[in-house]
């Protein structure tokens, strides 16, 4: 069988990923990131390990030791999250550490909520969904967990979803942004008619549309539409949405192409 | 029907297998004998978005786009071709568009093949309509209408019949982005398997009734799942030795069709389709370089070293430089095709396989056991429990970490991330047990407790 040298190989194929690998590990790189706060520093770096549990556990210390439940959100969790985010930003983790974190950190949500009488507040609240007549989900699924690892509410409208049901959802629970799904170009269509039906009751709501046959092209033909080309925009989109940008500068920033 | 396993190879060695030329070739369509000593280009093309408006717009979408295609297989001289539709939702929730789309295809087909004598056939993938907005309902009332889908093409003027199958998908989308290794085998390795098992004795009986040809499936909806979320060599999203290890575990489950009275091509974006074809000896389907119109791999050149039919995957129909997309992506598959056509003709197939496979063996670790010596290994893994589902996907498993471990004590460099990612998956699959009714009473009760949209009466349980 043909087979290279080791020298005619390099002519052929770079392994980028490996010629570029970071010197530090994900556990090294998170650790000078952990806060150093005794009670706060166990809840951190358990949602960075993705252990339920651990996080449920160092949140009853800390409320044990007299730390508002409801305060610990964004004072342990998020900060723990934001470990998380900033790594695979950087490119130290990769994505299924970033899901296992979000479990965590919601089941901490969860718990901190059931120890406090005030609701948290979150960064602002985002419609997620899937276009009508396409089931493929797992891309909007990825959308929602980083949102809301990011700090954002999500009202997961779910898969196939009927356009009125999504003007419906913007309607009543006045998100910041809308998310957009789908795998199939025939089922994207879908995402202009939510746009038009949006635009035509005065709803200028950024809608970010991504998915397997979406393209920039495409998004950018509709007044409200902005181009995630990946999963990890999203959040990036939402947090520049809050920091003021309109549709037009959305564009500039996140349309690459 | 009983499925039957397979329990051995179907070539002696791997240096046995090449592109075009297989040990059990199939007639199909008109003229055509897949897998006979030559390779054929398959076109596979997608409406244009608006085009799913009525039944009248899309037939009329797929009447230019098959035009397009045998036209320009004609201007070129090229001697065959096989056209791929797959369905849009609306083709098959409402059969009679399907076959309507089936009929008006074939129709321009049997009038280019009765004025040239270009040799064709026509594939129709039904979509895999079994679910509803919240669940996959595998069983339920939709069964029956997506074997009607079936069989209306059937009659109507498809050749050969395929599906993407979703069996197993809620859990091993749960699985695969927490890098659960026991979910993406229960999910892929077992619960996609039972249905492939079901599915596919119904639409062999379907191809029997009409004439037609069980043709095979891809594991799409999760193995490519996989692949598509690892991406390229700098993206962040799923480490690519596990990428490969949902690859290996699929190479099982897409061989039930077989095992239930398939008889290829499989389809093309099953890239353990090479692993199917050393256990059967059937002809294949592949995509790669020139399906990069759909997505990116990092194997275009190797998954070529053994098709038997050369394919782009999709493309949107619309209009490019050199003409239509379909016409553009047609010429360079059949081109392609004629290089392969070349090589077997003058004896020279061995050595330009070899370049195939050598040019993308050492770029990325899905690649290195997809080319074709490390794939008839996984093969063995297989056939070795064949007759055992969680067995043989699991050792195929293992099969695939142990190559890569070899790769590594090589040439084929990974990261530390990679490196990491196998080694854990490697523990997890040494934990796992040998018993399969421990593993699937594990695994019933861990994911229906984890996985809210996991049904198991989808699986008969």
């Amino acid at each position: 069988m043909l087979d290279f040298t080791e020298e005619s190989l390099k002519k052929v194929l770079t392994r980028y990923n490996v010629a570029l690998e970071k010197e530090m590990t994900p556990e090294e790189a998170a650790e000078e990131l952990y806060p150093k706060d005794e009670l706060i520093y166990p809840i951190a770096k358990a949602i960075f390990e993705g252990e339920e549990d651990d996080v449920v556990e160092g949140l009853q210390a800390a409320i044990d030791a007299g730390k508002e439940a409801i305060t610990l959100i964004d004072d342990a969790l998020m900060v723990g999250m934001a470990v998380v985010t900033k790594l695979y930003d950087d490119g130290v983790i990769f994505l299924p550490n970033v899901m296992m974190s979000a479990d965590a950190m919601l089941d901490g949500i969860e718990f901190c909520k059931e120890n406090s009488d005030t609701a948290p507040e979150t960064k602002g609240t985002v419609v997620c969904h899937v276009a009508e007549g396409d089931v493929h989900d797992i891309g909007k699924n990825i959308v929602t967990a980083l949102l809301r690892a990011n700090g954002f509410d999500v009202v997961d409208l779910g898969r196939d979803c009927p356009v009125d049901e999504v003007v419906a959802a913007v309607e009543e629970n006045k998100p910041i942004m809308v998310t957009g799904t789908a795998l199939m170009t025939t089922t994207m269509y879908a995402f202009k008619e939510v746009n038009d039906k949006l635009v035509e009751k005065g709803l200028n709501v950024p809608f970010a549309c991504g998915g397997g046959a979406v393209n920039q092209d495409f998004v950018a033909q509709y007044e409200l539409g902005v181009y995630g080309e990946e999963a990890a925009d999203a959040p990036k989109i939402a947090d520049a949405i809050i920091a003021g940008s309109n549709i037009a500068a959305l564009r500039e920033a996140f349309h690459k192409h | 029907m009983v499925a039957n396993r397979y329990t051995s190879m179907a070539y002696e060695s791997a240096d046995e297998m090449s592109f075009g030329k297989t040990k059990h070739p199939v007639k199909a369509g008109l003229g055509l004998e897949i897998g006979a000593g030559y390779t054929i280009p398959e076109v596979n093309y997608a409406p244009r978005p608006e085009a799913g408006a009525s039944k009248e717009k899309l037939v009329n979408e797929y009447e230019r786009i098959t035009t397009d295609i045998m036209q320009r297989m004609v201007q070129v001289g090229f001697p065959a071709v096989i056209l791929e539709t797959e369905h849009v939702q609306q083709m098959s929730n409402n059969p009679e568009w399907g076959a309507e789309v089936a009929h008006a295809q074939k129709t321009i087909m049997e009038e280019y093949h009765d004025e040239y004598g270009i040799k064709c056939a026509l594939r129709h993938t039904i979509g895999d309509i079994r679910e509803n907005r919240d669940f996959l309902q595998l069983r339920g009332d939709k069964y029956s209408v997506f074997m009607e889908a079936f069989e209306k093409c059937a009659e109507n003027g498809a050749d050969l019949l395929s599906v993407e199958s979703m069996g197993g998908k809620e859990v091993f989308d749960y699985a695969i982005l927490r890098n659960d290794i026991a979910g993406m085998l229960y999910g892929i390795g077992c619960l996609g398997t039972l249905d492939m098992d079901m599915i596919w004795s119904d639409i062999a009986a379907v191809a029997k009734k009409t004439g037609t040809i069980a043709a095979g499936d891809t594991d799409c909806a999760q193995a490519n799942t996989a692949m598509f979320i690892a991406g390229g060599l700098l993206d962040k999203n799923l480490a690519h030795t596990l990428a490969i290890i949902a690859r290996a575990i699929s190479a099982p489950r897409s061989l039930a069709a077989y095992e239930n009275g398939a008889l290829g091509p499989g389809k093309d974006c099953g890239y353990e389709n090479v692993i199917i074809k050393a256990i059967t000896g059937m002809p294949m389907t592949q995509e790669g370089k020139t399906s990069t119109c759909a997505h990116s791999d990092v194997m275009g050149n190797l998954i070529m070293q053994c098709c038997d039919v050369w394919s782009n995957e999709s493309v949107e129909y619309h209009g490019e430089f050199g003409g239509t997309s379909v016409q553009c992506r047609g010429e360079s598959l059949a081109y392609d095709c004629a290089l392969m056509n070349t090589a077997l003709e003058t004896g020279n197939e061995k050595v330009l396989r070899d370049m195939f496979m050598l040019s993308d063996r050492y770029r990325d670790p899905q690649g290195y056991v997809l080319a074709y010596d490390n794939a008839y290994k996984v093969g063995e893994a297989i056939v070795k429990d064949g007759d055992n589902i969680y067995l043989r996907a699991k050792n195929a498993a293992i099969e695939c970490c142990n190559i890569v471990e070899e790769g590594v004590a090589g040439k084929l460099s990974i990261s530390r991330f990679e490196a990491g990612a196998l080694k854990d998956a490697k523990a997890a699959l040494d934990a796992l047990p040998d018993d399969m009714d421990q593993f699937m009473d594990d695994c019933l009760t861990k994911y229906q407790s984890e996985v809210k949209v996991f049904l198991p009466e989808n699986y008969g349980f």
